[in-house]
């Protein structure tokens, strides 16, 4: 039995492409299987995106296709994997695609909240304290390594990820959109690093594991990597996607229709993260908005103005892992959350 | 020397160590004539506090139960065997046979081998207990359910009942293998490369776009849909089913 949510799938429907976009308005019986948003704009631009990135980083299709869900999604992404997989590079190539003001913060235990969200200063001029925003007031915040910063730096998120606000001194300030938070950290390494609080995973669209790329992969960087010398000229990658070109993009996503079959098996899967016995913790409601509006970006993504399970059955992992917790005998036995979510759509039927 | 001197000046016999070993020892006298009254307790106070409830001493006798006497008998019967010989020599191969077989419990359990055929059970064919809350696509009267919703004029429903009958023909032909959580991309996937694979992902995309999009159809449109489902089916019609080998 294959797996459910099998990357390597039979490719679905006929995907519009830039050269070839989907009919707007069907007139023959023919024709009218077919979107009736036109995802031209949508599919040209990811279409481009990808082959920016696909210029420096080799393979990690499927985590590009995730993290451009994200991104149509309107969701924070936390990429996870070992040192020398390219996690800072993606997500830093992610975000030279986009024209819209990028900033990165190196997390250290040493971090203070101030040091992200800025601080207020004493203007002698004017007699009065001015607020000084700090890194975190840009649209795509790379933080790197961010389970090296303590709780109270992590707890400095909380408002701006969720709320997209930072509030310093009684004064609220609104962050521009788009507000993309893309975060990083090791899995392995212990010294030295703090596990985020369940408050602030919560806050993450997806957990994206970044693995190793194949044989095949390896070479092909290793070729790119000797026949450029050893650099890597991120200049070669140009901008792509405008602050309102993505506005529009998300606005057509949010219009995915859903059918209420497909609410109610969301609703299932997250709702039995609650009752397993292997979980400790099981997912809150937001994970199912999470699993909802990943769903229609990735329909859209795929061409398709409608979500279907396969959909909703790709993204679970994703969506799940970070959001519920095993029990500790659980854990003892090797268990991990993937498998706990899988277990769980193994046993929930698709509604069809 | 304090002590000698109390000696001295005292009548008490009371000597020093060195006087001890030389001198004899002298007794007090008794004094007899000072008469002590006995002391006796209430008669009337005593049988006041005979009568309570904290001064009987006496436990009452407790009647066994059943269980009791059954364990009791046991551990009696148990002991009576240890005591003998023969029964000590039982006792000892018991408790290795007793021991060899968790032993070899452990082992098939960390195998992960199926001990339950030993007794004839059958393996389970699933861990995971499916939570079928539609309809059982091989109980489902399709034809007449379709002939209903086309009636009723609702060609979504008799879309999908279409396609459900799609997959019912190809689980009977062996050609899929049905489970509840599978996808309509999963069974496409198990379906080798052929006409019947291309017709079969027209028929999904249709469905999909008429059940999951909310596409309404019109008479003509699903004439169209039904035709199309029909040339799926339509090959397998007299073949005789084959055993199930998916791809995956």
């Amino acid at each position: 039995m294959p797996p459910p949510f099998n990357s390597d799938m039979e490719p679905e429907n006929t995907l519009p492409t830039p050269e070839n976009p989907a009919p707007a308005a069907p007139e023959t019986a023919e024709v009218s299987f077919a979107p009736r948003t036109n995802f031209a704009r949508l599919t040209a631009r990811t279409e481009a995106i990808r082959q920016e990135i696909g210029k420096i980083i080799v393979g990690q299709q499927d985590l590009l296709e995730l993290l451009l869900t994200a991104l149509l999604a309107d969701g924070h992404v936390l990429l996870e994997g070992v040192p020398g997989v390219a996690k800072t590079l993606m997500a830093k190539l992610l975000a030279r695609t986009l024209e819209v003001p990028f900033s990165r913060i190196q997390f250290t235990p040493d971090l203070m909240p101030s040091d992200v969200l800025g601080t207020s200063v004493f203007q002698q001029s004017k007699s009065d304290f001015e607020f000084r925003p700090g890194p975190i007031f840009a649209s795509v915040v790379l933080i790197d390594e961010i389970n090296r910063a303590p709780a109270k730096t992590q707890a400095a998120l909380f408002e701006v990820m969720e709320e997209r606000t930072v509030t310093q001194d009684g004064t609220t300030y609104r962050m521009t959109e788009p507000f993309l938070v893309l975060a990083t950290q090791n899995p392995v390494e212990q010294e030295g690093t703090y596990r985020l609080p369940e408050a602030q995973l919560d806050r993450f669209l997806f957990k994206l594991h970044v693995g190793y790329p194949t044989t095949a992969e390896e070479v092909q960087i290793l070729q790119g990597h000797h026949v450029g010398f050893g650099g890597t000229d991120l200049n070669v990658v140009q901008p792509i996607l405008s602050a309102a070109d993505l506005q529009a993009l998300r606005q057509q996503v949010r219009e995915q229709r859903v059918e209420v079959n497909i609410l109610e098996y969301i609703a299932k899967i997250v709702g039995q993260t609650r009752a397993h016995k292997a979980l400790y913790l099981g997912a809150s409601p937001r994970a199912s908005l999470a699993l909802l509006n990943g769903a229609k970006a990735l329909a859209a993504l795929r061409g398709r103005d409608f979500v279907t399970p396969e959909d909703v059955q790709f993204l679970a992992p994703s969506v799940l892992r970070h959001r519920i917790m095993l029990t500790p005998e659980r854990e003892m036995e090797g268990g991990t959350p993937d498998e706990v979510v899988k277990q769980i759509i193994q046993t929930i039927e698709v509604p069809r | 020397m304090p002590l000698a001197r109390a000696a001295q000046t005292d009548t008490l016999a009371v000597s020093t160590l060195a006087e001890d070993r030389e001198a004899p020892t002298q007794t007090l006298p008794v004094d007899r004539s000072t008469t002590l009254p006995p002391r006796r307790a209430d008669a009337e106070r005593l049988r006041e506090l005979a009568a309570q409830r904290e001064f009987q001493y006496r436990e009452a006798k407790t009647e066994l139960s059943f269980w009791e006497r059954f364990w009791n008998w046991l551990w009696e019967w148990l002991g009576k065997i240890s005591s003998t010989k023969q029964g000590r020599t039982t006792w000892k191969y018991g408790f290795y046979a007793a021991l060899a077989g968790i032993l070899v419990f452990a082992v098939l359990k960390l195998l992960q081998v199926d001990i339950g055929g030993v007794f004839g059970r059958k393996p389970r064919r699933s861990t995971l207990p499916y939570d079928v809350t539609g309809e059982n696509i091989h109980e489902v009267d399709f034809p007449t359910r379709i002939a209903e919703a086309e009636a009723a004029g609702d060609f979504r429903l008799a879309t999908r009942l279409g396609y459900l009958a799609i997959l019912k023909t190809l689980t009977d032909q062996g050609l899929i293998n049905w489970q509840p959580d599978k996808t309509n991309q999963t069974y496409l996937h198990e379906l080798s490369n052929g006409a019947l694979r291309n017709s079969f992902r027209e028929a999904t995309r249709q469905f999909e776009y008429v059940w999951y999009g909310e596409l309404p159809l019109t008479a003509a449109l699903y004439q169209q849909v039904r035709a199309d489902q029909r040339a799926v089916t339509a090959p397998l019609n007299g073949r005789r089913p084959s055993t199930l080998a998916p791809t995956a």
